[in-house]
């Protein structure tokens, strides 16, 4: 763990609904190319606090996000800082797959189009494919790329909500339970996925399933009522954790 | 519970189903039944204003008697004077009849009888000094005697026809010289005093230029409102009391509306009268909460994971709704829009103030030009006393719910359209 390269750094991050406290001091390092699985009991924060990663929380309203985000030592947490390019290093995949009311094509070619990476429509096209190939979705969907993108099934659609978020080479991958509307088919599709995309890119997941996090991550950290109680490695954590906590969580004591 | 209460209560609750549904079904062909009896009512005494009344009429086109011959240029001819030909037209229907029964037969045709002789004429140059027959509108006694509206055995002075009159249109009918034809004119001609004259193209026109002031006000004013509203405004106070308001001004009574076009468009702009342009103005001020509302309503029941996902991609606010939510508020808001406009198409007392009541005798070629609009017709001719205007106003009743189910038609067919790209 010493020797790898630290992507995203959080320091006495705070975050405020209201009045109400969501998140206490979180100080957490992500490291690169590496899969992070957050766990916890619901309500916990991890989804709170992935949506500071990428400036998500700007969203709500009553939403306070206090404390230091860094990203390769630069900090993206503040007012003068544009979200829309933070966004742009920082996709993200929803817990219920949400791809837009466009074809296929469109889906994938809506975040190269707003940012200007493609130079033409053969450009287009080459990110398209390779998107999608990089989601395993290509050889689905390579005849039907003008159909309606909400016409797929449940799986494919999360695979098309990957292949878009990575249409726009974003340096992290964010996964809210991405898994969590998907029969366990699909999942251990969108699961091999994760292990092929930590090649090249930081991926941090928030999942339910303590296998889950087990199967994908190189590193996990447990959430409870706000506050980090562990971070390690993932092997570290499910065979033996620090914390009496985690351990009753994992083993299914509570949560 | 045992098992006999247990069937007691089943039976209870499949007898209140039974009568939910006999009350749901009753009044529904409640409802069927007066929509019918309506229909009806209107169809009955509208259809035969679709039909106009013509006697076939042997002219003599004597080039002294009109004062004009063959080299005469068409605006001479437009000039010169028809009337004698007609008359001696007439008059051979019944010759040697005492001078006081000559009225009589002359008041058979319409006044706009010589206009049609001049226009058959400007058609047809070769029938000078010859003798031609030509068709020619009834008066709208004849007319209504025709479709059988006016009964025959009251006596005589308290008819609009006299007994002689009568007696000359049996003569042409057996002659077979009176002719029904459908009523062009009916859908072409303005206002006018003669019902067998009188038509909705003016109105017709009026509605349509009004109706398009309206659209093009209201459609953009109305759907930015709503997209700020929904979308970017911040949430507080003064927007709220926005939202509020917009609510409350979906409930004025549209002569309110009709007020304040006459105080400020006509009185403090001056914009010209009676005509399309302030109607349509004053249209769109009514229109538009009822286009901001379902609008807002549209883009409210869009997910918000459309957002999000939008959003997590780096899309800006502006990107994200225009790309991606409003194309997908786009049926409700269209649906919501077309209702908006044919309750505008229906709306007759605002347009009451602002002189869209006033006789109009042309029709109008652009919105600039006074005009009518189709319900103030059928205001203007549901009070007027001659028989002909009474199926006239249903006429016009017909098409107006033509034009209404038209407009609604189209609203469902954009709404399928719209909703059947992406489900």
């Amino acid at each position: 763990m010493v020797n790898e390269k630290i992507k995203i750094s959080t320091r006495n991050l705070n975050v405020y609904y209201g009045i109400k406290q969501a998140l206490f001091d979180i100080n957490l390092d992500l490291f690169e190319k590496k899969v992070t699985a957050l766990i916890g009991p619901s309500g916990c924060g991890k989804s709170t606090f992935i949506r500071c990663l990428n400036r998500m929380n700007d969203v709500i309203d009553i939403c306070k996000v206090e404390g230091s985000i860094k990203v390769d030592g630069e900090e993206i947490n503040g007012k003068e800082i544009d979200v829309n390019v933070v966004r742009e290093r920082i996709g993200m995949v929803f817990q219920k797959p949400n791809p837009f009311p466009k074809s296929i094509y469109d889906n994938i070619a809506y975040g190269p189009r707003i940012h200007g990476l493609a130079n033409n429509q053969d450009d287009l096209d080459r990110i398209v494919e390779n998107s999608l190939k990089k989601a395993a979705l290509w050889e689905e969907v390579k005849d039907r790329l003008n159909q309606p993108g909400t016409g797929l099934s449940g799986g494919q659609q999360q695979r098309l909500c990957i292949a878009r978020a990575i249409s726009i080479n974003p340096e992290v991958i964010l996964m809210d339970e991405p898994c969590s509307a998907l029969d366990p088919i699909a999942t251990a599709k969108i699961e091999e996925l994760i292990d092929e995309l930590k090649k090249s890119y930081t991926i941090v997941i928030v999942t339910h399933s303590m296998s889950q996090a087990a199967r994908v991550s190189q590193n996990t950290g447990f959430f409870h009522l706000g506050k980090l109680l562990e971070f390690n490695l993932t092997e570290k954590i499910f065979k033996n954790p620090d914390n009496k906590m985690t351990q009753d969580y994992i083993t299914g004591r509570f949560g | 519970m045992n098992n006999k209460a247990k069937e007691i209560l089943l039976k209870k609750r499949y007898r209140a189903e039974k009568r939910f549904r006999f009350f749901g079904i009753s009044s529904i062909i409640l409802a069927l039944s007066f929509l019918c009896i309506l229909l009806v009512n209107i169809f009955t005494n509208g259809l035969s204003a679709f039909s106009r009344t013509e006697i076939l009429l042997k002219v003599n086109f004597n080039e002294k008697k009109i004062g004009i011959n063959i080299n005469s240029t068409d605006k001479e001819i437009k000039q010169a004077n028809f009337d004698e030909i007609l008359q001696e037209a007439l008059l051979n229907l019944a010759p040697n009849v005492p001078e006081l029964k000559q009225a009589e037969l002359i008041d058979l045709v319409s006044i706009d009888a010589t206009i049609e002789l001049k226009k058959f004429y400007l058609k047809n140059k070769d029938v000078l000094n010859k003798t031609s027959e030509v068709a020619l509108t009834l008066s709208d006694d004849i007319d209504q005697v025709h479709k059988g509206n006016f009964p025959r055995d009251i006596p005589e002075d308290r008819r609009r026809f006299s007994d002689f009159q009568l007696k000359i249109y049996d003569e042409q009918i057996a002659k077979k010289k009176i002719i029904s034809e459908f009523n062009w004119p009916f859908l072409f001609n303005a206002d006018s005093r003669e019902p067998e004259i009188a038509g909705v193209g003016a109105s017709l026109m009026g509605s349509f230029f009004t109706l398009i002031v309206c659209l093009l006000l209201s459609f953009p004013l109305g759907i930015l409102a709503a997209i700020y509203l929904e979308e970017f405004a911040p949430k507080n106070k003064i927007t709220e009391i926005i939202e509020v308001n917009v609510n409350n001004l979906a409930a004025v009574p549209s002569i309110v509306f009709g007020l304040l076009g006459l105080g400020v468009f006509l009185n403090y702009f001056y914009l010209p009268r009676s005509t399309p342009l302030v109607g349509g103005l004053v249209l769109a001020l009514m229109t538009l909460p009822r286009i901001i509302i379902p609008c807002r309503a549209a883009l409210k029941a869009v997910p918000p994971s459309i957002r999000e996902g939008a959003l997590a991609l780096g899309a800006s606010k502006v990107q994200t709704v225009m790309h991606n939510v409003v194309p997908l508020a786009m049926p409700g808001t269209l649906s919501g829009t077309i209702i908006g406009l044919s309750q505008a198409l229906g709306e007759t007392a605002p347009l009451l103030l602002i002189g869209m009541v006033a006789f109009i005798n042309v029709v109008p070629s652009t919105p600039f030009d006074p005009s009518a609009v189709l319900p103030v017709q059928v205001y203007l001719w549901s009070e007027s006393a001659e028989r002909g205007f009474v199926e006239k106003t249903s006429a016009t009743i017909i098409i107006l719910i033509f034009f209404l189910a038209f407009m609604n038609s189209f609203a469902i067919y954009l709404r399928n359209k719209f909703e059947k790209r992406w489900s």
